[in-house]
């Protein structure tokens, strides 16, 4: 399978600021020499506990914040590389969407505004041909054209997430990173707008990093999951290989720790303790804090992610 | 015929009186003290208690209103002593409300109407005194969000010395030796020295053991848990679950369990209660309830989950969404949204039908649509 968006060795440590009479704290190493492709017309899944860095890639992806270190090609171009043109060119292909969609916009546009706004700022038709645009971008996401009036705030949170879906479309993009898009939806609404994003994928053909907290629409939504523990990816793997056999014990811990209803119940590994901070990450591995399998040599060594077989790559020395 | 009928009933009228004086007498007893009533005026005190432990919680019409507006509404579940009762629904649909009801801290203007039977008295006639006595020694809660309930400028050792003191009379060295026996209960690592931590130094997963280890300064016989997990991430909620697990069944708590994830529903709960436009729809044992769920609602939101052992290509969704309370369908509230409904689905409020073994649903479809009388 050819990759649409290819990331190796990305970076990114947060810097906070010295004080007057304050030495500058350690850095947050929020991403730390990430590996990910996501495959053209597919679903790469990120998955992984909150503070893992799953929005700092999002956000580095489309360089709405800068990395550090790594290289980032999309459909064969160096983002990393563009200048402020060829970065406006390369933004229209790749859109993001969020939790929240309009935690960003302003509460006084209407629907029909903010769907306008990105061919406006892209110079794309006159206003007949774009109000065309708005009402068929309304129909894509199955929102009604008399929605199109209305205010933000005037909408239920799943027909939010619908509108934010229709203008991360609007410029017909390859790829949509979504983040976290459906954590804030009731499980009825989650289903409708996970179904839309299928529907959405298949008829235009879309690439998609879907980022998620919740390991059971990862399931249903990606065709490669990667599993991220502290800035690092631990796990990667075709969805059915990560999910019936999964190799780091990261992996097999969050996958046992999810109660699945009506599903069989699964032996529990609870780990001990809790996420390190990412200013202090554990030398050598760092899930040995918390691993139950933890030997002297996970101290010391850190363990690549390397292959285990086709397509499955592992970051473990007992892998 | 007629005349013979309304010569009975005539003379019997001393009878019916008497009757229906001493009937009076004992249902102005019961919401007071239940217990009493049951074990006679020969009971002892210990005997006494004993009872009102056994009676738990029995929950009847629970109704919340807003203004013209219920929020809850016509609610009834009982608990038993040591028992999880799950009461899940998506947002908005009135389980955190239910959950203040049960203590009396609804917001005002909130009006709660209905009976909670606890330990054998009705807490909704309870003097404002006696009520805080029932919170702080009997009840306790924890939410989603322990900063709330936390105080920022106190350490957590004050916070839970002075919970214990409050309620149990305690000195102040045997108070902090009980927070930090506490502390270890709720397996927070170097307990005594945690004592002197303030709540910011704790992770989210730590203080709401903080928060559960408050709550159990005064051996609840219940504990509400309204969204205890939501905040966490998947490994601390499993951690969490696993302590109130082994907590409940080490001392023998009921627990009402308070979530929209029926993942940890079926990880914990007893029984579930499952609750739609501020009614219950569905209430059953929980290993029944997910295998074969009897109210189109309840199968509707089970179907919906992304699964993590099967690969499905869609989601059986729910169209539409919840309604708020304002603006409530005529009669069966999720008929707007469900498959099954029929024009007889719109005639009135279905009530709570039996439903196969301990179980109940509110839908006419398992009377072959037979309008409730
Ligand atoms: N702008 C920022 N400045 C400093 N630290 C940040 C910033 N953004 C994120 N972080 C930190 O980076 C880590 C990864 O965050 P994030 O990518 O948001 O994780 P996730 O999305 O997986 O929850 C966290 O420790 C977070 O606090
Ligand atoms: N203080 C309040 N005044 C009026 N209505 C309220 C108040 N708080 C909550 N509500 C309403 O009560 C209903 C039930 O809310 P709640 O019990 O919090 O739901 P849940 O916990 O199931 O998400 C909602 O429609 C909500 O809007
Ligand atoms: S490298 Fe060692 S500590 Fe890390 S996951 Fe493997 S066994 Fe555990
Ligand atoms: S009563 Fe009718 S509308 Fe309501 S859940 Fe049952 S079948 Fe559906
Ligand atoms: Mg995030
Ligand atoms: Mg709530």
């Amino acid at each position: 399978m050819t990759s649409i968006l290819s990331v190796r060795g990305l970076t990114k440590h947060f810097r906070g600021r010295a004080g007057l009479f304050r030495e500058p704290p350690p850095p947050v190493r929020a991403v730390d020499g990430i590996d990910l492709d996501v495959p053209e017309g597919g679903t790469l899944g990120l998955v992984g506990e909150s503070g893992c860095g799953k929005s700092t890639t999002g956000r580095l992806v489309l360089r709405l914040i800068e990395a550090d270190h790594g290289s980032i090609l999309f459909a064969g171009e160096d983002v990393r590389a563009a200048d402020a043109a060829r970065l406006r060119a390369l933004r229209r292909r790749m859109q993001i969407v969020f939790q929240d969609p309009f935690g960003s916009l302003d509460p006084r546009m209407t629907v029909r505004e903010i769907l306008e706004e990105p061919f406006l700022i892209h110079r794309i038709g006159d206003a007949a041909e774009r109000g065309r645009r708005v009402r068929r971008l309304l129909d894509a996401v199955g929102l009604a054209a008399h929605h199109a009036a209305r205010h933000p705030h005037q909408f239920s949170g799943g027909q939010r997430q619908r509108i934010g879906l229709a203008r991360a479309l609007a410029l017909d993009p390859a790829l949509i990173v979504a983040d976290e898009p459906v954590s804030a939806l009731d499980v009825s609404v989650q289903a409708q707008v996970l179904n839309l994003m299928k529907d959405l994928q298949r008829e235009r053909r879309l690439s998609m990093l879907f980022i998620s907290h919740n390991l059971a629409v990862v399931r249903h939504m990606a065709d490669e999951v990667a599993v991220m523990y502290l800035g690092v990816v631990v796990e990667q793997a075709p969805r059915e290989t990560l999910f019936a056999a999964p190799l780091h014990p990261y992996t097999r811990a969050l996958l046992s720790a999810v109660p699945d209803p009506g599903g069989e119940k699964r032996a529990r590994v609870v780990l001990r303790g809790e996420i390190p901070s990412p200013s202090a990450p554990p030398s050598g591995c760092r899930f040995r804090t918390r691993c139950p399998l933890a030997e002297p040599r996970c101290a010391e060594t850190v363990p690549a992610l390397r292959a285990v077989a086709p397509g499955h790559r592992v970051a473990c020395h007992l892998a | 015929m007629l005349r013979y009928t309304i010569g009975r009933l005539v003379s019997a009228i001393p009878v019916l009186l008497v009757v229906s004086l001493v009937a009076f007498a004992i249902i102005a007893l019961v919401p007071g003290d239940m217990a009493s009533e049951m074990a006679g005026p020969s009971a002892t005190a210990e005997e006494l208690q004993r009872l009102r432990v056994q009676l738990g919680l029995d929950v009847r019409g629970l109704t919340v209103r807003f203004g013209p507006w219920a929020v809850v509404e016509d609610v009834s579940f009982a608990v038993a002593p040591g028992e999880v009762l799950a009461i899940v629904g998506e947002s908005g649909c009135g389980k955190s409300m239910t959950a203040l009801a049960l203590t009396r801290l609804v917001p005002e203007p909130g009006r709660i109407s209905g009976a909670v039977l606890f330990e054998g008295r009705d807490l909704l006639t309870l003097g404002e005194r006696e009520m805080r006595q029932v919170r702080g020694d009997r009840i306790a809660m924890i939410f989603q969000e322990p900063m709330t309930s936390l105080n920022p400028v106190f350490t957590v050792g004050h916070q839970i010395a002075e919970a214990l003191t409050w309620h149990a009379a305690m000195s102040a060295a045997a108070a902090r030796a009980e927070a930090a026996r506490l502390l270890s209960l709720v397996e927070i690592p170097n307990a005594a020295e945690r004592l002197s931590a303030y709540p910011h130094e704790f992770s989210g997963g730590m203080r709401q053991r903080v928060m559960i280890a408050m709550a159990l300064a005064c051996r609840p016989a219940l504990l509400i848990a309204d969204e205890p997990t939501t905040a966490l991430d998947a490994t601390v909620q499993a951690q969490i679950i696993d302590l109130l697990r082994r907590l409940r069944a080490e001392l023998g708590m009921a627990v009402i369990l308070i979530t929209h994830d029926l993942g940890v529903v079926s990880d914990f709960a007893d029984r579930v209660a499952v609750m739609y436009a501020a009614r219950v729809v569905e209430t059953a044992p929980a290993e029944a309830l997910f295998a074969a769920p009897r109210h189109p609602y309840t199968e509707g939101l089970l179907a919906s989950l992304p699964r993590l052992d099967t690969t499905a290509e869609r989601l059986a969704s729910i169209p539409g969404q919840v309604p708020p309370p304002f603006a409530l369908p005529p009669g069966c509230r999720f008929a707007p949204r469900c498959a099954h409904a029929k024009a007889p689905c719109e005639a009135g409020l279905p009530p709570l039908l039996p439903a196969g073994d301990a179980r109940a649903a509110a839908c006419i479809r398992l009377t072959d649509y037979a309008v409730a009388s």
